[in-house]
């Protein structure tokens, strides 16, 4: 009988290890409740989280899809996502748009410090929004010498592109924090 | 932290509310279907409904046709969900800012599904202060608002208990800038009446003594002046320092796990800093150079007026200067000092990594990275040093003309005889004096706000309300039952860690916990040494709830083997006696037996006086972790709690002390966590913690033929 136990972990171990694909001709379909459902060889998966493995190097490539009806467990891994049927994509775009809320920002109107807090008002691509940073803090992670992410006092997150892309007088505000 | 915000006219309107219907929950969704932000959508919950405004339309969810709510955090963000058997709802999402804030809703809903009517309340803080939108730093109310954080309220209050020692300063300042003033009136009349109006020898000589002794004077005062207001400065923030440190031992964990360590570690040591700094270095000037530059400018203009209201143009030049160059200077500098920064991280991870550099053979690739962050290094710095010099000698250069408009102009008097050469010689050193000063009193204001911020910081901690014993609590000498009931605990809100926990453990009974990483058996562990208290639900002690008991009584009978041993910088002594100062020698070799350490400590050189701890002798992982169960074991306690306790033994030495450890818990309430099984053959139950729950309890037969996880992990580790 302890083999049986035995078994389940060997299944276990060769599930954790194996890397399925999700082909292109899979569907993903938005539910009436607004979740994610997946057809995927001929078994229906009633809620899938998409997840990206690289959200800051390759944010459309490699996504992976999980179960969330089986503790999050992996059903497989979309390569790239240009290459899923529209409809698809469309779904997954809009999940993740939706799960990854991190606006980009596109312009500074104005950064003002006071009492160890800047607060910024800028225009990203999800509106016009103020937020505040904590000066004390490690605010501001850079991903590269020319992208940014900044997190606020919420954990909110905000990235900005290309600092380059950026006018002067928008540099010189943000020069304090780089 | 606010789960009824105040709802628009129309909005209110919308949802109708019917008889005996109320609001009980209320909050902004700030995203909307689209992923683009809002501010007109909320999400509200009545006593039957749960309904989402967006665009002024209205989506209602009767509460009795769902499951359970769910409030799933996300990345950056959130989403409330319904679930209904197999569906899934998803009614709002929400960014990163309300996902606390969610988390009760959520909770909340869940309560009214179960047909309760109980209402949510978070004592959390918001973040935001709702009224001004300014952040909030960490405090209860918003400083801005409520006033407290004035900066004059706070430094009064400062100001008010070192009364002595700032009276003391104040009159130094006074004297420094009477001295500093009189020397060019002095100056003057020695020209005017020695130099230029026929004065003999013996005058001048006395004129020459007066500005001799002034000098001295000056230095003398401003010595005694800089030395009144360090050691005030000095003071003050060891009081304080001694105050916060107080004040971090009595908060609560939570308190200190809520804040990142290294902001606790910084409002000790950087903000009392800073506010011994500033009342060095800025304080004892402030009055002294107001005093000074106010004088200065009424004397410039008794002397002359109109050379005075010349000089006064420059003013604003010069400041206007020394402000957009310092903005750049501090912009500069920030860099030199990130890019320092880089330079230490990566020498320190490289340094650190050397073992795997090395066995990875990429020496050379780091020496390249280094070489490029370095070289970056050694760019900035050269720019800097130049744009420094030329700093300096830009404002020479202003002040240099300055003071050629004030002698050219003062000189052109001079010859039209309306002014007398001394006169023209005190004017010049009046306008030095204030120049002086101007870059200065520029400074100011971001000192002044620097202050402000440190001081908030640290009345932050100081108002804080730690939780008082209220001496209502017992002292008990424990017999060992413990009893869980209904006990739910998260660190955060809004992911609870423990759900619902109920069980009832026999004093003397021996408990091993097991269950996946992360499942939630050391957060067990933290509320029984009551780390933290239970959210939901209570824990008992013998029948007694455990906030009723003195802490004191309650942690000298518990005793307590973590998985990553903490020994303080100290001897092996101190450390095992850390459990209970007033140990005889014997009760520790005696202890030190028990825990199978005390071989291994007659062979260090020192024995027990063994230094130990981050400069002292390096302990193995198996070593320090005896000396912490020697630490446990010594009080004889009646409940032991260990956390993994035998993990980094060798196999001998943990086939000892399970050995000697059978012994010591015979008669104990004993809580163990183990991995390897088979260290929990002696327990009489088995605890297997699962999905935040007790997913099987019982003894080691009645797990294996319920074939559960416990079955299973059992055979997989026995095969």
């Amino acid at each position: 009988m302890s083999e049986n136990a035995v078994n389940i972990f060997e299944k276990k171990a060769e599930e954790m290890t194996a890397m399925n694909i999700i082909s292109p001709s899979d569907t993903f379909t938005l539910t009436a409740g607004g979740t994610v459902m997946l057809d995927h060889e001929g078994t229906r998966y009633n809620r899938v989280k998409i997840v990206r493995l690289f959200p800051f190097s390759d944010a459309d490539r490699y996504l992976s899809v999980r179960d969330h009806d089986d503790s999050d467990r992996e059903i497989g891994i979309i390569e790239d996502l240009e290459l899923m049927n529209k409809e698809s994509r469309d779904v997954i775009r809009h999940q993740l748009d939706l799960c990854y809320f991190t606006p980009v920002i596109n312009k500074i109107m104005n950064i003002k410090d006071e009492y160890g807090f800047a607060y910024f008002h800028v225009m990203t691509d999800k509106g016009e929004c103020r937020f505040a940073i904590n000066m004390g803090s490690n605010a501001v992670t850079k991903l590269s010498d020319t992208r940014l992410i900044i997190m606020d006092i919420d954990e909110n997150r905000f990235e900005i592109r290309d600092v380059e892309a950026l006018s002067q007088k928008e540099k010189r505000m943000l020069d304090l924090f780089l | 932290m606010i789960l009824k915000y105040e709802l628009p006219k129309n909005t209110e309107k919308l949802i109708a509310l019917k008889d005996n219907e109320k609001i009980y929950y209320a909050v902004p969704i700030d995203i909307d279907e689209n992923g683009r932000w809002t501010d007109d959508s909320f999400l509200v919950v009545t006593t039957g409904r749960v309904c989402v405004i967006r665009n002024n339309s209205l989506t209602e969810y009767d509460i009795p046709d769902f499951d359970r709510a769910y409030a799933e955090p996300g990345i950056g963000g959130g989403l409330l969900t319904l679930r209904k058997g197999d569906e899934t709802c998803v009614l709002a999402h929400y960014s990163s800012k309300h996902l606390a804030r969610y988390a009760y809703i959520a909770r909340g809903i869940n309560i009214l599904i179960s047909g309760r009517y109980e209402e949510v309340i978070s004592t959390e803080y918001e973040r935001t202060c709702p009224k001004c939108g300014r952040a909030i730093p960490g405090t209860k109310t918003c400083p801005h608002c409520t006033g407290t954080g004035g900066f004059l309220s706070v430094f009064m209050k400062l100001v008010r208990s070192y009364k002595r020692g700032f009276i003391l300063a104040f009159i130094l300042m006074i004297l420094a800038a009477v001295t500093t003033l009189l020397n060019p009136e002095i100056q003057k009349r020695l020209i005017n009446d020695v130099l230029k109006g026929n004065g003999d020898m013996k005058t001048a000589l006395i004129f020459l003594g007066m500005m001799f002794f002034l000098s001295v004077a000056i230095v003398i005062v401003n010595v005694a002046k800089s030395n009144a207001t360090a050691r005030l400065g000095s003071t003050i923030a060891a009081d304080l320092r001694a105050q916060l440190f107080d004040k971090y031992q009595k908060l609560p964990l939570s308190f200190i796990n809520d804040r990142r360590p290294g902001e606790l570690l910084n409002r000790i040591t950087q903000d009392t800093r800073f506010i011994s700094d500033f009342m060095a270095d800025v304080f004892c000037n402030l009055f002294a150079v107001f005093f000074i530059f106010i004088w200065d400018v009424i004397f410039m203009m008794i002397l002359n007026l109109k050379l005075a209201l010349l000089t006064f143009i420059l003013i604003p030049i010069v400041s206007a200067v020394i402000f957009t160059f310092r903005k750049t200077i501090s912009r500069i500098f920030h860099l030199q000092y990130k890019k320092n920064d880089d330079v230490a991280s990566d020498l320190q991870d490289v340094i650190s990594g050397m073992r795997t550099v090395k066995s990875y053979g990429r020496e050379k690739d780091e020496s390249e990275k280094f070489k490029t962050v370095s070289g970056s290094f050694a760019i900035v710095q050269k720019k800097n040093e130049r744009f420094w010099g030329m700093f300096d000698f830009l404002i020479s250069f202003l002040m240099g003309m300055g003071l050629v408009i004030v002698v050219y102009f003062g000189g052109l008097d001079v010859l039209g005889d309306k002014m007398s050469a001394g006169e023209l010689y005190q004017f010049i050193t009046y306008t030095l004096l204030m120049f002086q000063y101007v870059g200065w009193l520029g400074r100011l204001p971001r000192e002044l706000s620097r202050l402000t911020s440190s001081l908030e910081r640290i009345y932050d901690v100081l108002a804080q309300t730690a939780e008082e014993e209220t001496g209502e609590e017992k002292d008990i000498d424990i017999k060992g039952e413990i009893t869980f009931d209904h006990a739910t605990f998260g660190y955060k809100s809004y992911q609870p860690v423990l759900e619902d926990i109920n069980a009832v453990i026999k004093p003397g009974e021996m408990i091993g916990i097991v269950g996946a990483s992360g499942t939630g058996k050391s957060t067990l562990i933290n509320l029984l040494m009551r780390l933290y208290e239970t959210d939901d639900g209570r824990i008992l002690v013998d029948g007694c709830d455990m906030k009723d008991i003195s802490r004191k009584s309650y942690h000298s009978q518990l005793g307590v083997v973590l998985q990553e041993t903490f020994l303080f910088s100290g001897t092996i002594l101190d450390n095992i006696r850390f459990s209970k100062p007033d140990a005889s020698e014997e009760e520790i070799i005696r202890a030190a037996k028990l825990a199978n350490a005390h071989d291994f400590i007659t062979a260090l050189p020192d024995g027990y006086n063994t230094y130990v701890g981050e400069k002292g002798y390096t302990l193995s992982g198996g070593e320090r972790q005896r000396i912490a169960i020697a630490r446990a074991i010594l009080p004889d306690p009646r409940i032991l709690i260990l956390d993994e306790a035998t993990a980094s033994l060798d196999t001998e030495s943990e086939f000892m002390i399970q050995k000697a450890l059978e012994r010591l818990t015979r008669g104990k309430t004993t809580f163990a966590i183990a991995h390897r099984l088979s260290t929990l053959k002696n327990a009489d139950r088995i605890m297997v913690i699962d999905g935040h729950r007790i997913a099987e309890i019982g003894t080691h037969r009645e797990l294996l033929d319920k074939k559960g996880i416990y079955y299973n992990l059992f055979t997989a580790q026995m095969s």
